[in-house]
């Protein structure tokens, strides 16, 4: 195994269940994931989905109900937070209020015993990195929410952690100081070459910074692929519908091929379609399908390859959703990028609609 | 400009009035009483004399011989009894302190539903009369009540345990009684503490001893410290527990107060006593506020 693919997390078979009997609430659901060592990894879900409680178990504050973990290839199911070899930025950092930026950069080194004088190297070292080197003596409450951001996450880097554990560290900042702490992350997390694991709900901040998604729902992982394969190729309807803008569609599949299927369009048309992981759908089925607005383009009615009635447009400045009906009923919309000199489509015009090759995917029934 | 802020004000000051009026009648009149008493003389059937004198602050302090009035020792019995109230107050102190935190650590780990009934049995106590349930403690720990039977019964000892007139009977009785006046204000911190900075405690390598230390104590102290005060002022002036429980052998200086009032009839020496009970107080209370004050101090100048 190369340095590169070594896996830092392996989760098997992990369940949780709060509660017993009738009110027994399961929030985690045989999961089974491979975090790799240096890799920017996020668990991507709505609230409730049980990616915190999936972070929580990785960091000992939960113990799984079944299955195994383990941590650089060492069991740590039944080993308490304070010898896992992870730290966490929780999410409303929880900064100890009693002491200094310094004193809570250098708590975690100070109780696994280090000696003074590194402890107040690596508190300063720490304390550059983030920038917050004027601010070592300032109590967490005379901090900006952006700084207290920062403290949280030297205070977890400081003692050198296998793995960072991030749980909705933004979302309490606003939106300009979200973009600029995702950055700030991104270049921490090459610098350091930590292992990250990000808990968002914030699809945007998943796409813009993983280098793979873990998408969930109800206690289970639905995909797990990079930002490109989320994005283009989800399996089924929630993660396409939670990831961005999509269409669905119902289509006929008309043929099969190795890899994927033919379908028939609204209109007549065929076009070719990849299959999401683990389907065979035999021709003369119906199956549901997705295309990303952007992935379509207008051209003159009959040119594409069906065609679409405008039923209204709504400009959003670089560009335009033109919403349509297809010729079969169902809804669809293209996302138009705007030229300065192209009029708004009117509701009632007809255009053809060009699809992407490869762009349009069968989803998981 | 008299704006209707100043207006206000002066409403804020009549609705306080009542209270300071009572306050002035019922703290303030009184000890000016108990003041002069302690520079008169004593009356003959108890009472006061009005003849000024400094003769009872000079006893409260030193004892003339009887038989020469100008040979002047130290009063060790008095000085012994200050000593023993200030040193149980101060053991009453610790315990209620060292028995609370964990009472107060359960109630408020409990979840919010069950956390009341718990709080609500921690003021059962207040609704028996003191007197009743220092008596029944009596019952309890006296030669032949209920611990001696048992322990006799069970065969741990031969022969009945001395526990009445001791000052661990003292102790026993204080801290039993001013127990819930540590939890609660205890209780209060606890409730307000964020229990994810325990948790971000444990994720950075801190034990659990560590996490009590670092973590908890720190965060706890206010409550530390409004409880230490509630008990301990108490404790200083406590007459019942250790007239019932210390006898004569373990007096502490209310009962010495009320010895000079009473059978005593020395009610100057008494009023004196009162003062130097009252003054005990507020030294414990400066130097104790000082000290806590002191390493919040320290700990902000380090910063």
């Amino acid at each position: 195994m190369t340095e590169q693919t070594r896996h830092e997390i392996e989760i098997t078979g992990v369940s949780k269940v709060f509660g017993q009997g009738e009110v027994a609430f399961h929030a985690l659901r045989n999961i089974h994931l491979t975090i790799r060592t240096g890799e920017f990894f996020t668990l991507l879900g709505p609230s409730g989905c049980g990616k915190t409680t999936l972070l929580r178990v990785i960091a000992g504050f939960e113990q799984p109900t079944t299955g195994s973990l383990n941590i650089n290839g060492q069991n740590v199911v039944g080993l308490a937070p304070n010898v896992r070899t992870v730290n966490t930025v929780f999410q409303n950092y929880a900064l100890f209020p009693h002491m200094s930026v310094a004193e809570n950069i250098g708590f975690g080194l100070k109780m696994l015993g280090r000696p003074r004088a590194e402890v107040a190297a690596t508190t300063d070292e720490m304390l550059r990195l983030v920038r917050m080197e004027t601010m070592a003596h300032r109590k967490p409450a005379e901090l900006s929410g952006g700084q207290q951001q920062r403290v949280a996450l030297a205070r977890a880097l400081a003692p050198r952690p296998r793995v960072l554990l991030l749980d909705e560290p933004l979302s309490a900042l606003d939106l300009k100081l979200r973009k600029d702490m995702q950055s700030e992350l991104k270049r921490l997390q090459i610098e350091t070459g930590i292992t990250f694991v990000f808990v968002t709900h914030d699809q945007e901040e998943a796409l813009t910074m993983s280098d793979r998604i873990a998408v969930m729902n109800a206690g289970e992982i639905l995909q797990l692929g990079s930002p490109h394969e989320i994005y283009h190729a989800p399996s089924e309807r929630f993660v396409a519908d939670f990831i961005g803008e999509t269409n669905f569609l119902t289509l006929k599949v008309t043929a099969r091929d190795g890899s994927g299927a033919t379908v028939g369009l609204p209109g007549g048309a065929t076009a070719q379609a990849r299959l999401a992981e683990g389907i065979s759908p035999s021709p003369g089925e119906t199956v549901p399908a997705v295309i990303r607005p952007e992935q379509v383009q207008l051209c003159p009615p009959g040119e594409g390859d069906m065609d679409g009635a405008v039923t209204g447009a709504v400009f959003f400045g670089t560009d335009t959703h033109v919403h349509l009906t297809l010729a079969d009923g169902q809804p669809f919309t293209v996302r138009r990028q705007n030229m300065a000199d192209q009029p708004e489509p009117a509701a009632g015009t007809s255009f053809g609609l060009r699809l992407t090759p490869g762009a349009l995917q069968i989803l998981r029934g | 400009m008299a704006g209707p802020a100043r207006e206000s004000h002066r409403w804020k000051w009549l609705l306080v009035s009542p209270a300071l009026i009572v306050l002035l009648l019922a703290a303030s009149g009184p000890l000016m009483i108990v003041l002069v008493y302690s520079f008169l003389s004593p009356g003959n059937m108890g009472g006061v004399s009005w003849e000024p004198t400094t003769e009872a602050w000079f006893r409260v302090f030193w004892s003339r011989d009887i038989f020469e009035p100008e040979l002047v020792t130290l009063n060790d019995s008095h000085l012994a009894i200050f000593q023993r109230t200030i040193w149980l107050s101060f053991q009453t102190t610790v315990i209620c302190a060292a028995l609370g935190f964990p009472t107060a650590w359960f109630i408020a780990t409990r979840p919010a539903r069950t956390r009341m009934v718990w709080l609500f049995l921690i003021t059962i106590p207040f609704w028996t009369n003191l007197l009743i349930r220092t008596f029944a403690i009596q019952e309890m720990i006296r030669g032949n009540g209920t611990f001696n039977s048992a322990l006799l019964w069970l065969g741990v000892i031969d022969e009945p345990l001395e526990m009445m007139f001791t000052d661990f009977a003292v102790l026993l009785g204080m801290a039993y009684v001013f127990l819930p006046l540590m939890v609660l204000p205890l209780y209060a911190a606890m409730e307000k503490l964020d229990f994810r900075l325990v948790e971000a405690g444990y994720d950075l390598y801190a034990s659990r001893p560590q996490v009590l230390w670092h973590v908890i104590l720190p965060l706890v102290k206010p409550g530390f410290i409004a409880g230490s005060i509630l008990v301990f002022i108490p404790s200083i002036g406590a007459y019942v527990t250790p007239r019932v429980l210390g006898g004569g052998k373990t007096m502490m200086l209310g009962n010495l107060i009320a010895l000079q009032f009473g059978q005593g009839r020395n009610w100057p020496l008494g009023a004196a006593l009162a003062m130097v009970l009252l003054v005990i107080v507020v030294v414990a209370l400066i130097f104790y506020l000082r000290v806590t004050g002191a390493e919040e101090r320290a700990r902000n100048d380090r910063a």
